[in-house]
């Protein structure tokens, strides 16, 4: 037994291999993406221009002010929120699903995505001061934190939270919500502006600038490294309450916490991207068939699983009907929901689903 | 070590279940508590391992009022093994028997120590990448005890841990836990088993417990008939024990 190498030992090199191998694929879609679209700008000379910019002087300008224009003012803050928003909505998932313990849990299925664009909407037809001057983002924070709280405590029962009680509440809240806002949608004044809404609801990076980068990048950093420092808790939880309760996890807290930060993810990047469908359920079902349920290992693959995923589909969406686009949300149905069929038929999904 | 139960009372959706239950667990004891089904012995379990909060009374471990303790502290003291199977999520035997370290601080290498020590002894030595959810019934349980003594407790808890096992492995299961040798409260149903198995048992009856000592004392025809409504009748039959041989981990 000693001379024989640990499960935990066995795994890390493979786990270290694969994080690599990720890494490098949300490089490499990165610079696709960078590089493709209306107007070409060939590989190495993407890479130059990021290079020169981020060190001044470093490789010779060989590139027109125009590409340089394209590169750094538009497709790269682009392709930088498409990894931000992949990545988080992903862990968004992982940890939805950990928590109500049902597979099929994503910020859709839970209401939080339909309260998150339901402040958007708000703010985006009626103008800031509908919302006491909320912005944006923190309109459509206070949209997932209301959807949330709502679902929380309509999901309770003595105390107790049931994962079945839970996602009946969020999918009836779902319904709700989207009810709310096609009803701000149909009283706006201008059917162009609910247009754009509307495309811009299920998911579209178009508007990405550098100024939007920040706060997504701030959230999702400070979540993800404090859910990997939970990452006990979070398998204990995803075992079940009573067990992480048995297992000396705080559950009410941890449950809170994780409410307040899924949340806060979700509303932050609905603010920058629309609602985009799909990237929170098959994800993280990827990379635990990746690197299996321990939250340690299958977090980090999440997120860059997430990232890489989400920047090829932009790719696709801006690549398809060139030169219109389309919604994020196409294309990840599109993968998504054969991904969701497939997983329907596997056997421990029926079970997860009728234990819950 | 020493487990007490004082006057405690349990209620569920205002609804209650346990009224004023005392029973108390001392050192290395293996102690059962039987009942109908419905009679409120879970419930007291569960109250015990703070999945629920009492109304009333105080459950104390060691001194301490369990209710009052660090998360963490009372995971030190108690652990648990109950029918709840987890890991709908892929889990492997490792991880699961991992997560017994949950309560403390994380010290890599002594805690794989740990985990290949309690495979080894419940009998699951090999089985560790093996995930959780394919495993048979009594593979699981089996997994459930490694977990509770990585936790390296004082005080077991069982909820009807054989339920859904066969024979064979039931005797297994009780056999396994009696022999950790550390203070255990086993909810049981099968009557002949936990005769069988206890030093002392508890018979609840309607959220109550209506009594309690050594089995030969407490488990009378007229106890029985009064809280089973059936009749208890002393014949021979067959009785079923272990084989030493085969089936010693």
């Amino acid at each position: 037994m000693s001379a024989q190498k640990t499960p935990a030992a066995r795994g890390n090199g493979r786990f270290a291999l694969l994080v690599a191998v990720l890494a490098v694929s949300v490089v490499a879609s990165t610079w696709l993406a960078v590089s493709i679209g209306a107007v070409h700008v060939a590989l190495p000379q993407a890479w130059a221009i990021v290079a020169d910019r981020l060190v001044p002087g470093l490789v010779p300008r060989t590139w027109t002010p125009v590409h340089e224009q394209i590169v750094w003012q538009f497709r790269l803050p682009r392709a930088l929120l498409a990894l931000l928003v992949g990545a988080g909505l992903a862990v968004v998932g992982a940890v939805l699903q950990a928590l109500v313990r049902n597979p099929l849990a994503d910020p859709f299925l839970l209401g939080i995505s339909s309260g998150a664009s339901f402040g958007a909407v708000v703010v985006f037809i009626m103008g800031a001061s509908a919302l006491g001057g909320l912005s944006l983002s923190a309109a459509a924070f206070a949209g997932a934190l209301l959807a949330l709280a709502l679902v929380y405590v309509l999901a309770q029962r003595s105390g107790r939270l049931t994962p079945s009680r839970l996602v009946l509440a969020g999918v009836a809240l779902a319904y709700l919500f989207q009810a709310a806002y096609s009803f701000v949608l149909q009283q706006a004044q201008s059917g162009r502006a609910a247009q754009q809404v509307l495309f811009w609801l299920m998911g579209s990076l178009g508007g990405a600038r550098w100024e939007m980068l920040p706060l997504p990048s701030v959230v999702l950093a400070a979540g993800l490294t404090y859910l990997l420092l939970q990452h006990r808790p979070l398998n204990a939880l995803s075992a079940g309450e009573e067990t992480a309760v048995s297992l000396g996890v705080n559950v009410h807290r941890l449950r809170i916490t994780l409410f307040v930060l899924t949340s806060l993810l979700v509303g932050v990047l609905v603010a920058t991207s629309g609602a985009v469908a799909f990237v929170g359920l098959i994800v993280p079902h990827a990379a635990r068939l990746l690197v299996g349920a321990d939250h340690r290992r299958m977090l980090p693959v999440t997120a860059l699983l997430g990232a890489a995923f989400l920047q090829l589909v932009d790719v696709a969406a801006r690549m398809v009907v060139a030169p219109q686009e389309l919604a994020l949300s196409i294309v990840t149905a599109l993968f998504g929901v054969p991904f969701f069929l497939w997983l329907l038929r596997r056997r421990s999904v029926d079970r997860a689903v009728t234990v819950t | 070590m020493r487990l007490d139960v004082a006057g405690v009372s349990v209620s569920l959706d205002g609804r209650p279940i346990v009224h004023e239950a005392d029973l108390r667990v001392d050192d290395r004891e293996f102690v059962a508590l039987v009942g109908p089904n419905g009679c409120g012995k879970s419930t007291l379990l569960r109250t015990i391992y703070r999945a629920l909060r009492p109304s009333a009374g105080l459950i104390s471990v060691d001194g301490d009022d369990v209710h009052r303790l660090p998360w963490r502290e009372s995971a030190r003291r108690t652990a648990v093994v109950a029918q709840e199977t987890p890991a709908e999520l892929d889990f492997t035997v490792w991880e699961v028997v991992l997560m017994g370290r949950t309560p403390y601080g994380r010290d890599a290498a002594a805690d794989e120590e740990r985990c290949a020590r309690a495979l080894d002894r419940v009998g699951l030595a090999g089985a560790e990448d093996r995930v959780y959810a394919t495993l048979s019934g009594g593979e699981k349980q089996r997994a459930l005890i490694a977990r509770a003594l990585v936790q390296e407790t004082r005080l077991l808890l069982l909820d009807e841990p054989t339920s859904n096992l066969d024979v064979r492995h039931q005797l297994e299961i009780l056999h396994l836990a009696r022999e950790l040798g550390v203070a255990t409260l086993a909810v049981l149903h099968d009557l002949n088993q936990a005769a069988a198995f206890c030093d002392r048992l508890y018979v609840m009856s309607s959220g109550r417990i209506v009594a309690g000592g050594p089995p030969g004392e407490v488990l009378t025809p007229e106890l029985i008939s009064q809280v089973y409504g059936v009749r208890a009748v002393r014949r021979t039959q067959l009785v079923f024990e272990r084989l030493k041989d085969e089936s010693e981990p």
